[in-house]
């Protein structure tokens, strides 16, 4: 998907945001703009903040320091005055009545509501409307909670890992609906764990990690940032303070003769290797994936931090 | 506050299709009336026939068991199931899920508390002027209103596998002490007095012997609403952050 242009005021802004519990800064100093008609990825392992900064934008919690302004007001009211449809992980449904009465129900407060056919129709579920909402499985009851977020007609969609139990069937329709309210004019920030989710989805991520914004940019320039190719090769002896040197290297990795680059330019990075004399075999030049760039940009961030950052590493992988 | 009244009818509805609600708050009080009242050699307590103490304690074991262990258990599940969350999702006020709960609550209250009235006058003879049938109704009624609010305040307070013990227990020392299953006498009247099951009995049989209602009744009640109201408020407000 391409970049969408940018509109003049953004619609959301955080401001130096964070949110503290206890001794753990769940968000951490936390600045950013949303456009309008933007698709944008909150991505990150487990515990890396999204869902904090999303409850925050949604005025369910109140972050400890900063400001966060939508639509030219404080969150609470944004929310209040129905600009804003929201899908929660951790959004429950009222047990005991069908579909169609809950999403009625739940149309009646919105201030700009959407005729109930239609929202059933736009979160395929038109098909269920008539069964109980208890009953439902979980992708079903995954496509209610969208329904309840499209009911009206908000200028911002929040949705919180919305494809978790979700098939891969299911997950592109779910993208293909989405990308119909995008090209109403709406806003989408999401939050995923999903890399490629997050590649195909959106036209810009913000990749988090231990409550801090790490990157941000469009898919290409998040895969750009953490070196784009990966070089690999053997080479006899090889030293490291100078391999370290070479142009363009983002990460270095040796084991015994076989090394492996990160590089920002691997034109730049081999050019230098070999004019300085070295004569390395089997070398491999590939691209990297925004899995890697991602795990590549938070290592480097964990690396930085103290004993805690191995855990939050091993959960990266696991959550990849 | 129509939104907010949607949310109520929504609430009621549901209620009434659930079996274990209505098996508890409506058919457990007309069974024993039917069933227990028959067997008691009593003629009478509270200064009035036992047929019309039974008639008030009943009415008001259904309107108080259907206001408090139901609610805690729903409003705790629905707390950790997340409906709270996307009800504040809305343009709902804030308060109005806990409003919609207590009006819901005082609605599904209204058919148990009229149906054992109603069986007290044509089974067990019980015979009063139109105003006291009423006044007796609004006593209880007032009464589901305290339990609707520690309904509240434990769904709040109790997760959903703590909540049916915590709600069991102060509805059997509430209902055991207040007099409800039957008339107190001796050291546990003298503890009963305080609770404010023990005066709505005693203001209904207080309304059937004399008329009157004493001040004391009023003053417990009151003051149990007041205490359950202020608990139901801290418990909302202690857990906005964490729904």
């Amino acid at each position: 998907m391409s970049p969408r242009p940018a509109g003049p005021a953004p619609v959301v802004s955080f401001e130096d945001v964070s949110k503290v519990y206890g001794r753990l800064r769940a968000v951490d100093g936390l600045s950013l703009q949303l456009r309008r008609g933007e698709t944008v990825a909150f991505l990150g392992p487990n515990g890396a903040g999204k869902s904090t900064s999303l409850d925050m934008l949604l005025a369910l919690r109140k972050p400890t320091s900063g400001r966060i302004r939508m639509f030219g007001s404080d969150p609470y009211h944004a929310v209040k005055s129905g600009r804003v449809g929201a899908m929660l992980q951790s959004g429950g449904l009222m047990p005991g009545v069908t579909v169609r009465e809950l999403v009625t129900l739940v149309t009646g407060f919105h201030p700009r509501p959407l005729p109930v056919d239609q929202t059933l129709r736009r979160a395929g579920i038109t098909g269920i409307a008539g069964r109980r909402v208890d009953k439902l499985s979980g992708g079903q009851t995954q496509r209610v909670r969208f329904a309840l977020a499209i009911v009206g007609d908000s200028d911002l969609i929040v949705l919180d890992e919305p494809t978790t139990a979700m098939d891969v069937e299911s997950r592109q329709a779910f993208w293909a609906n989405m990308n119909a309210e995008v090209a109403r004019g709406r806003t989408l920030p999401f939050a995923t764990h999903y890399l490629e989710e997050a590649d195909q989805a959106a036209d810009r991520i913000l990749v988090l990690n231990q409550g801090r914004l790490l990157a941000d940019g469009t898919p290409a320039q998040i895969k750009a940032r953490a070196g784009a190719k990966r070089i690999s090769f053997r080479l006899d002896h090889p030293d490291e303070p100078t391999l370290r040197r070479l142009p363009a290297l983002v990460h270095l990795e040796l084991r015994n003769d076989l090394v492996q680059i990160q590089s920002a330019d691997s034109d730049r990075t081999l050019y230098a290797l070999l004019n300085a004399g070295y004569r390395p075999r089997e070398i491999e030049v590939s691209s990297l994936g925004l899995e890697q760039a991602f795990l590549a940009i938070t290592a480097a961030d964990n690396d930085h931090t103290a004993a805690s950052a191995q855990a939050t590493y091993a959960h990266a992988g696991e959550a990849i | 506050m129509n939104d907010t009244l949607a949310l109520a009818a929504a609430e009621v509805r549901r209620l009434g299709r659930n079996k274990r609600y209505s098996i508890f708050s409506v058919a457990l009080p007309v069974v024993l009336y039917l069933v227990v009242a028959p067997q008691v050699k009593q003629a009478s307590a509270y200064g009035v026939s036992y047929a019309a103490y039974y008639m008030v304690a009943m009415a008001s074991i259904g309107a108080f068991s259907g206001a408090l262990t139901g609610n805690a258990q729903r409003i705790s599940q629905e707390r950790k199931d997340g409906w709270i969350r996307q009800l504040r999702l809305t343009s709902l006020p804030a308060n109005a899920y806990v409003l919609a709960k207590v009006i819901a609550s005082m609605v599904t209250t209204i058919p148990s508390v009229a149906i054992v009235l109603v069986l007290g006058r044509f089974y067990g003879g019980v015979h009063l002027a139109a105003w006291k049938w009423l006044a007796i109704a609004g006593v209880i009624w007032l009464g589901a209103l305290t339990f609707a609010a520690l309904a509240v305040a434990i769904g709040y307070r109790f997760a959903p596998d703590t909540v049916q013990p915590v709600a069991m227990l102060v509805y059997f020392v509430m209902s055991i002490l207040g007099g409800l299953w039957f008339a107190l006498a001796g050291w546990m009247q003298k503890v009963g007095q305080g609770l404010p099951t023990y005066q709505i009995t005693r203001a209904g049989t207080g309304l059937i012997s004399g008329g009157t209602v004493s001040m004391t009744s009023i003053g417990v009640i009151l003051a149990w609403l007041a205490a359950f109201t202020l608990l139901a408020v801290l418990a909302v407000r202690s857990t906005a952050e964490t729904l």
